[in-house]
């Protein structure tokens, strides 16, 4: 039996940075990073993306600082220079390889 | 136990697994980002023990998390090696045991208490356990070759077309290979040199003299052959040097020739003796059985080497 979770769950995993740097181009906490890919339709478990904010932090991509506004201190998160660049070739790159998916599609429906 | 106790229990086993320097930074935001996912999970009610514990089970198990927080490390023993690892560690240990098991057990008896569960218990405590210092020894020079792979880093050497050259091991250094022809020219003359040491180098020590006689018999029947051997391994030699690489022919002459040898030498060593003296006598039979020990080795590998070839599907 196929199974179609995990293929999926692969397939997600190769936008998951992307889906990410693209919703912290405004700074953003775990928490609130997390509910705001789940409400563009982009669920990511929690465990996958409290980790990998660390990893791209600690490759520079992102920065973060302590902060507390009302209520308990937060780590918030924003795109560094090179994130914020990384940002724009990998949506230019997701911009094209799209592109290539959508025409490879179609013609296999035809 | 209550949800925060039960958050705090988990954060500690998960920051545990990472470097020291990390744990309170990680493992407060971490405590603080479950505590807000409990919260939003249970919306208006207030969260209980099992809630929390569907969150930490989806969250995953403490060390994989902590795995995740971690940045690709470096590999002691790379997925591709893994089952050639397993085996090399595995027949080590496994010669070892057969060996000193098969010394414990021919020695002779040394008194009453001395029967075959007493021998197994001393042989497990010494050489039985002992025999995993190999293991070991693997994983210690792996640790050592990663380390280094790992701070070469980008100075590793870049995959180019020449270094896929290499991967051709038929192809053969003709200085290198001319080097082992002038080794092996070498070795016979020291060895025609060492036979006439008495009649060519007359002053030298008498001791050095006396360790150098030969048994006549063994001169007389079967050191001829070894001429014989030797000039058909260097024109198989020197047919490799002109061809510039090894031909599956060059390989089948190669493993025929090793069989000769081995041939050759057992039948030196067990037919008599060698040199008139015993202790020069045993001390080469003992490096004449290394190196037809050698000789099996080049064989094995050599006929696996010839092996070696991708078969067709069947259709």
């Amino acid at each position: 039996m196929v199974d179609l979770a995990k293929h999926e769950q692969d397939l997600r995993k190769g936008v998951l940075v992307l889906a990410v740097l693209s919703q912290l181009r405004e700074e953003q906490y775990g928490y609130s990073l997390r509910q705001a890919l789940v409400e563009r339709g982009m669920p990511i478990e929690e465990g996958t993306l409290y980790p990998l904010l660390r990893r791209l932090e600690a490759q520079g991509l992102l920065a973060s600082q302590w902060r507390a506004e009302n209520g308990p201190p937060r780590r918030y998160y924003s795109l560094s220079a090179s994130g914020a660049e990384l940002y724009r070739e990998l949506s230019a790159s997701w911009g094209s390889l799209a592109h290539v998916m959508s025409q490879l599609l179609n013609g296999e429906k035809q | 136990m209550k949800p925060d106790a039960l958050i705090q229990a988990y954060v500690a086993e998960v920051v545990r697994h990472l470097p020291r320097k990390q744990r309170a930074d990680v493992g407060f935001e971490l405590h603080s980002l479950l505590t807000e996912e409990l919260r939003g999970r249970a919306g208006d009610s207030e969260p209980d023990t099992e809630a929390t514990l569907e969150l930490l089970a989806s969250f995953g198990r403490p060390a994989e998390v902590a795995d995740r927080y971690r940045p690709t490390g470096f590999t002691i023993i790379r997925p591709a090696d893994a089952p050639r690892f397993a085996w090399v560690s595995l027949v080590g240990v496994g010669v070892q045991w057969v060996i000193t098991l098969i010394a414990t057990y021919t020695a002779p008896a040394t008194g009453a208490g001395d029967d075959w569960l007493s021998r197994l218990g001393t042989w497990w405590l010494s050489a039985g356990l002992g025999a995993f210092w190999w293991p070991g020894l693997l994983v210690s020079l792996s640790i050592v070759a990663a380390v280094i792979a790992a701070r070469r880093g980008a100075d590793a050497p870049e995959w180019t077309p020449r270094a896929a050259a290499m991967l051709d091991r038929d192809s053969i250094r003709r200085p290198l290979y001319v080097l082992a022809i002038a080794g092996a020219l070498v070795g016979i003359a020291a060895l025609v040199a060492a036979i006439n040491l008495a009649r060519w180098w007359p002053g030298l020590p008498q001791p050095l003299l006396d360790a150098f006689v030969i048994d006549e018999d063994f001169l007389a029947t079967r050191a001829p052959w070894a001429l014989v051997l030797w000039a058909a391994s260097l024109a198989s030699m020197i047919a490799v040097l002109v061809a510039g690489r090894w031909t599956r022919t060059t390989r089948l002459l190669g493993i025929v020739g090793d069989v000769l040898w081995v041939v050759l030498l057992t039948w030196w060593v067990a037919a008599g003796p060698i040199f008139v003296q015993p202790y020069a006598d045993s001390v080469t039979k003992g490096c004449l059985l290394l190196v037809a020990g050698l000789c099996v080795l080049d064989l094995v590998i050599t006929a696996r080497h010839v092996r070696q070839g991708i078969p067709e599907p069947a259709v």
